[in-house]
């Protein structure tokens, strides 16, 4: 299981929301406050887009398989980049020598010449038995693009499959109707290898301007027997965010002050605060959008059905 | 305050009623007596609970915060109620603020002995327990209809669901429901003549389990699946909470006799255990082990049920 946090709207330097605050995204690496059983140890990975960069529509992309709180480096690059879209992810495995830690298993995942990214909080339970029978469904050029051993870039190349232009920036809309598309052939293809149990697929997609995350799992509520990610699993995969005018220190806290219309929004796995007064939890089974429009943000909640 | 007059005034709690003369006597000794000025604050939403306060005179408000620097006032107490119970039973912190909303006078009672209150087997402990739930199924009332509020009209007309057709099946594996967060600390016997206490049904997804309006057929509790907990008004509605494992529904109506507050309508195939009302009542009034893993239960269930019900309230608010 890991942690994920996506950031669009206002610059915002990136040490904030991934160092400084008391339940920051490094800082759920080794003490995530919902997961009381499992720790995100295999990596550290994000992207960020600058639009004061060079090439902005291109993110700025780091990954590494170090801890994230032994990080110089990334403790110094967080204190020099105020990207207007952050996504980054600390990833979490089970403890055993079948898991592989690698830098090719790091989130965000992205295909080269592609501008979308995706990064994932959950896990499909026996992917090795289905995985083959995705090769159908995806596009046989971004098939040969896959590098590493995890679900969750093949979700990736999945929902890449489903847009009209894989290598393109989508509306908002075809990227949400793209994941939900996804979710249902992953459940199709669950139902003809006999998969039943649960399997957490809160995954976030980002194009530098837009968001689209889900709260969804396949199954929920059943467990394989003896089942080592039960503890982990019983209670849905958590996911929150916060809307509002920009995300600032008020009272010797963070939090997102009011923004009427909203100007930035924060999607993680869980509040970076422990105050989570400014937080809203998704509600389970379903999905967000958030785009950078010329009004401001534009934000919407709709049910997965997936 | 003498601690006579404490005692007298403890007598009057309805929370506290049937406890003896010497019992009140021993809690007055260890209440403090307060006095708040309108507008103080006693307490902000998420900080640690320390201890509960009894109001004697005056009145006080629980306001909600939410995103956006909004605030929505959800209830008040007054004299002979209690607050901040929520966040010492759970530890998880206080739900809301709460604030005087005129001068009032209080009695705190802190952590240690209120918990003291509730362990043992004392039959006082087993009546605290027992009148904790029906405040809870109270509180959890009010807020749900502070949210059907916002949905406007009013909950279709329905009839009671009959369970009969459900399949029956064998119930689970002792080892998996000892795993779930809301068993794992009970004695395994008293947590398996709990367990042994209904019967195993299996339901397919759609299907409603409970009707609001309508008395409540049964406690149930999710072993396998997930049962989602609506207020439905035409066609809007509010998902109040999710019942995965180890999470009960339905339990409301059985404790305080008034039709269901909420309907549940099984999201995912689920296995429940069934305790029908006359097993429920059994239970619920029995005085033994497997009555206290019962009531331990219920009573997680329901702060874990006020907690959530506060997240839609919080998510419309904010949206306003």
């Amino acid at each position: 299981m890991c942690r994920i946090l996506a950031y669009l709207g206002e610059p915002l330097l990136a040490r904030r929301v991934l160092f400084d605050t008391d339940n920051s995204l490094v800082r759920q690496s080794y003490s995530p406050r919902m997961m009381n059983t499992f720790l995100n140890l295999a990596g550290f990975g994000m992207k960020a887009w600058d639009p004061t960069s060079l090439r902005p529509d291109e993110p700025f992309t780091y990954r590494a398989i170090t801890l994230p709180t032994f990080d110089r480096n990334l403790r110094s690059m967080a204190a020099k980049i105020a990207p207007t879209c952050l996504v980054a992810h600390v990833r979490g495995v089970t403890y055993s020598g079948e898991s592989v830690v690698a830098e090719t298993n790091l989130h965000p995942f992205q295909f080269p010449g592609t501008r979308v990214t995706l990064m994932h909080n959950g896990h499909l339970r026996r992917f090795a038995t289905m995985r083959y029978a995705l090769v159908e469904h995806v596009d046989p050029a971004l098939a040969q693009r896959i590098e590493g051993t995890t679900d969750s870039e093949w979700i990736y190349a999945l929902i890449l499959s489903q847009l009209a232009d894989p290598y393109g920036v989508p509306e908002t809309r075809e990227l949400a109707d793209a994941t939900a598309a996804a979710l249902r052939i992953l459940r199709r293809v669950r139902a003809d290898h006999g998969i039943d149990t649960s399997s957490p697929v809160n995954v976030c997609l980002s194009t530098g301007r837009a968001l689209v995350a889900t709260r969804f799992s396949f199954d929920y509520g059943w467990y394989p027997p003896e089942d080592e990610m039960l503890e982990t699993d019983l209670p849905f995969v958590s996911l929150w965010y916060a809307i509002g005018g920009e995300y600032a220190e008020q009272d010797g806290g963070w939090g997102m002050t009011a923004g009427d219309p909203p100007r930035a929004v924060l999607i993680a796995s869980e509040p970076l605060t422990t105050d989570s007064t400014s937080w809203l939890e998704v509600p389970e089974y379903s999905m967000l959008t958030a785009e950078l429009g010329p009004d401001g943000l534009e934000f919407e909640t709709r049910d997965l059905d997936a | 305050m003498p601690e006579a007059d404490i005692a007298a005034f403890l007598a009057t709690v309805p929370l506290l009623e049937g406890r003896d003369g010497p019992d009140l006597a021993e809690l007055a000794r260890v209440m403090r007596r307060r006095t708040v000025s309108a507008g103080d604050v006693l307490w902000h939403q998420g900080e640690e609970a320390r201890e509960v306060l009894f109001v004697v005179e005056g009145a006080l408000t629980a306001t909600l915060q939410v995103p956006g620097e909004r605030t929505v006032e959800i209830g008040r107490a007054g004299p002979g109620q209690i607050v901040g119970e929520i966040g010492l039973l759970d530890g998880r912190g206080h739900t809301m603020r709460v604030q005087a909303a005129e001068p009032t006078t209080l009695l705190a009672l802190g952590r240690l002995d209120f918990e003291a209150m509730l362990r043992g087997r004392h039959p006082a402990a087993f009546a605290l327990k027992r009148r904790l739930a029906a405040l809870f199924a109270t509180r959890l009332r009010v807020q749900l209809r502070h949210l059907a509020g916002t949905l406007g009209g009013d909950a279709a007309a329905a009839e009671a669901p009959a369970l009969a057709d459900l399949e029956l099946c064998r119930p689970p594996d002792s080892r998996y429901m000892r795993r779930m967060a809301t068993f794992h600390d009970f004695d395994p016997l008293a947590l398996w003549g709990f367990l042994t206490s209904g019967t195993y049904v299996r339901c397919p997804p759609g299907r409603t389990l409970v009707a609001e309006g309508t008395p409540s057929p049964a406690y149930f509790l999710t072993v396998n699946g997930a049962v989602e907990r609506v207020l439905v008004r035409g066609d809007r509605r509010i998902r109040v909470g999710l019942a995965g494992p180890g999470k009960a529904f339905g339990y409301e109506g059985l404790i305080d006799g008034l039709p269901s507050p909420l309907a549940a309508v099984a999201r995912e195939r689920s296995v429940l255990l069934v305790l029908q009302r006359e097993h429920f009542d059994e239970l619920f009034h029995r005085e033994d082990a497997v009555a206290r893993v019962f009531l331990e239960a219920i009573q997680r269930d329901l702060l874990a049920s006020l907690r959530h019900t506060l997240r839609p309230a919080a998510r419309l608010a904010a949206s306003v």
